[in-house]
């Protein structure tokens, strides 16, 4: 098949390599010529342009920072619907307002142009493992035709529901997992400071009802106070605030989400 | 072993029944009578009073509900217990109380362990708790001699899979209190998130299946957020406890003067679940509270 993939970064670019590794001829345009090196050697065309990519492509990936990025790429001058034909898929796999995503889909679609958001959990580790969780919106002939891909980068793939439904998937995610980091932050601290070793602690947490892969990764980093990414702070917080945008717009009381943000 | 046995609750009572198949002698004593019957029909003795409990065993185990409960009993006990003796309390209590408790057993050369478990009553009938405690190292009586895990371990091995001597008395409490910050935290994210997805039309049961095998997660995803999915609201783990272990936990962040920002807004949630009446239901109730207000929607 041939795949536009547009954003190569730390989770891109693993992920367009997946692809291409199954057999699929890859059409790339970055904002940043250098993040193309890394496919100079494989089965994949550069091109100038979002809209470039969309005419040689039957489904085009896009996977980058926020919404207004997504929409650049997507609605924007030389964009993918500039020259998308009927029947293109876009998967936006970039972690984004909900409703910013039903807006990009519903403009896709006077276009003939099918969106469907795949939010992914996981990291840059599951990115590169092929092991990331996948958070389908969109509809159900769609996901059909674009599971087989999503495969190659996840080990679970699930369709939530409608247009919008994986980025709400994923809101849920950044909820239990932004939460969680902290919580735990909090539980080592206080044990540190009360003269009980936080190691100890974390041992005796995996073992019953407190068990998270949170504790589990995140807790072990904590000890070893490494702080470089894994999962850069400020994406979180990127996340955490459309949590808060979809709280407000909906009228929704998330205690634990606003101290967490 | 020659084992004493007080409190059987949700949580002692299928420990009780798991040490006496273990194979070892129990004597128990019980405020309500009637409680023990269970126990007394499978081999167990009644004993008039907790101290008497204390003559009649090495190890004495407890698991009651408060603070001042454990005071009490351990003060009753110590009238019963020779040197060389063991309170073994599995109760939730504040780290204080257990190090209050340990210094007024030290003169008479009785080891006080603080052993709070986590895992609910399904770990403890299937024997499968995380144990985390605290205590000396070696035997009061034998400074240097016996270690205090090894006279424990029978007791241990047959009540839990994961058991962590987690420092000295006290510990074991600070370690329960990490546990419940982040345990209930993660039931509050899970009742957000849940909200989150009712409200925007999108069905929780599916992004809970979804969100199982990736970073977020958890026990509790799995089994809290299995019962808010279904909407079922009966214990499991009554809330009553989880804010009961809240209000200690809290009055020790003041004591050491540490801020808890998530641990406070998980606070507030559980005075409201308890306002609410829900303090008997499970804690997976912390999404009813969210919901609190709004209009019931007339598809469900």
């Amino acid at each position: 098949m041939n795949v536009g993939f547009i954003g190569l970064g730390l989770m891109g670019r693993p992920m367009a390599l997946h692809l291409e590794r199954a057999g699929h001829a890859l059409h790339l345009w970055a904002r940043r010529p250098e993040s193309l090196a890394p496919f100079a050697a494989v089965n994949a065309r550069t091109h100038a342009t979002p809209a470039e990519v969309a005419k040689h492509a039957d489904v085009v990936i896009v996977m980058v920072a926020d919404a207004p990025d997504v929409e650049k790429v997507c609605l924007g001058e030389d964009g993918l619907a500039a020259t998308g034909k009927p029947g293109l898929i876009v998967v936006d796999m970039s972690t984004i307002n909900p409703n910013a995503a039903r807006s990009i889909g519903q403009r896709l679609a006077e276009k003939g142009i099918e969106f469907v958001d795949a939010p992914v959990s996981g990291g840059e580790t599951g990115a590169i493992n092929a092991a990331l969780t996948v958070m389908v919106g969109g509809t159900p002939a769609a996901f059909e035709k674009v599971k087989p891909l999503l495969e190659k980068m996840g080990k679970s793939v699930t369709l939530i529901g409608d247009s919008g439904a994986g980025q709400v998937a994923k809101a849920c995610n950044q909820i239990l997992t932004g939460v969680g980091v902290l919580a735990v932050a909090e539980a080592f601290n206080f044990a540190a400071r009360s003269g009980v070793d936080p190691a100890k602690v974390r041992e005796a947490l995996l073992g019953g009802f407190a068990y998270s892969k949170i504790l589990e990764n995140h807790g072990q980093r904590m000890l070893d106070r490494n702080f470089k990414p894994g999962f850069k702070a400020w994406m979180h917080q990127k996340d955490l605030r459309i949590v808060m945008e979809e709280a407000h717009r909906l009228g929704l009381m998330l205690p634990s989400a606003a101290a967490t943000a | 072993m020659r084992l004493g046995f007080i409190g059987f609750g949700a949580m002692g009572k299928p420990m009780a029944e798991h040490l006496l198949r273990a194979g070892h002698e129990l004597s128990v004593w019980s405020r309500r009578p009637a409680s023990a019957d269970f126990l007394l029909a499978r081999g167990a003795t009644w004993c008039a009073s907790p101290a008497a409990v204390a003559r009649a065993s090495e190890i004495v185990c407890t698991n009651v509900t408060g603070s001042a409960d454990v005071e009490a009993l351990a003060g009753e006990l110590a009238q019963g217990f020779s040197p060389g003796g063991i309170h073994l309390d599995f109760s939730t209590i504040a780290p204080d109380a257990a190090r209050r408790i340990a210094a007024m057993y030290a003169g008479g050369g009785v080891d006080f362990v603080d052993a709070p478990v986590s895992g609910g009553s399904g770990g403890a009938q299937a024997a499968t708790l995380s144990i985390m405690w605290g205590g000396k190292l070696c035997e009061a009586v034998s400074p240097g001699g016996t270690a205090l895990a090894t006279r424990l371990q029978p007791i241990f091995e047959v009540l839990g899979k994961t058991i962590v001597r987690v420092g000295e008395v006290g510990a074991g409490q600070v370690a329960k209190a990490c546990n419940q910050m982040v345990m209930v935290a993660a039931i509050e994210a899970c009742a957000e998130a849940a909200r989150l997805a009712e409200a925007a039309g999108v069905d929780f049961a599916k992004v809970r299946s979804a969100m199982l095998g990736g970073s977020a997660g958890s026990r509790v995803l799995e089994v809290f957020g299995g019962r808010m999915a279904a909407r079922e609201f009966a214990p499991g783990v009554e809330a009553r406890l989880h804010h009961k272990d809240y209000a200690l936990l809290m009055d020790e962040a003041v004591k050491i003067g540490v801020a808890l920002p998530v641990s406070a807004a998980v606070w507030q949630q559980l005075n409201a679940l308890m306002g609410s009446g829900w303090g008997r239901d499970d804690s997976s109730s912390l999404l009813r509270v969210l919901e609190a207000g709004t209009e019931p929607d007339p598809a469900r």
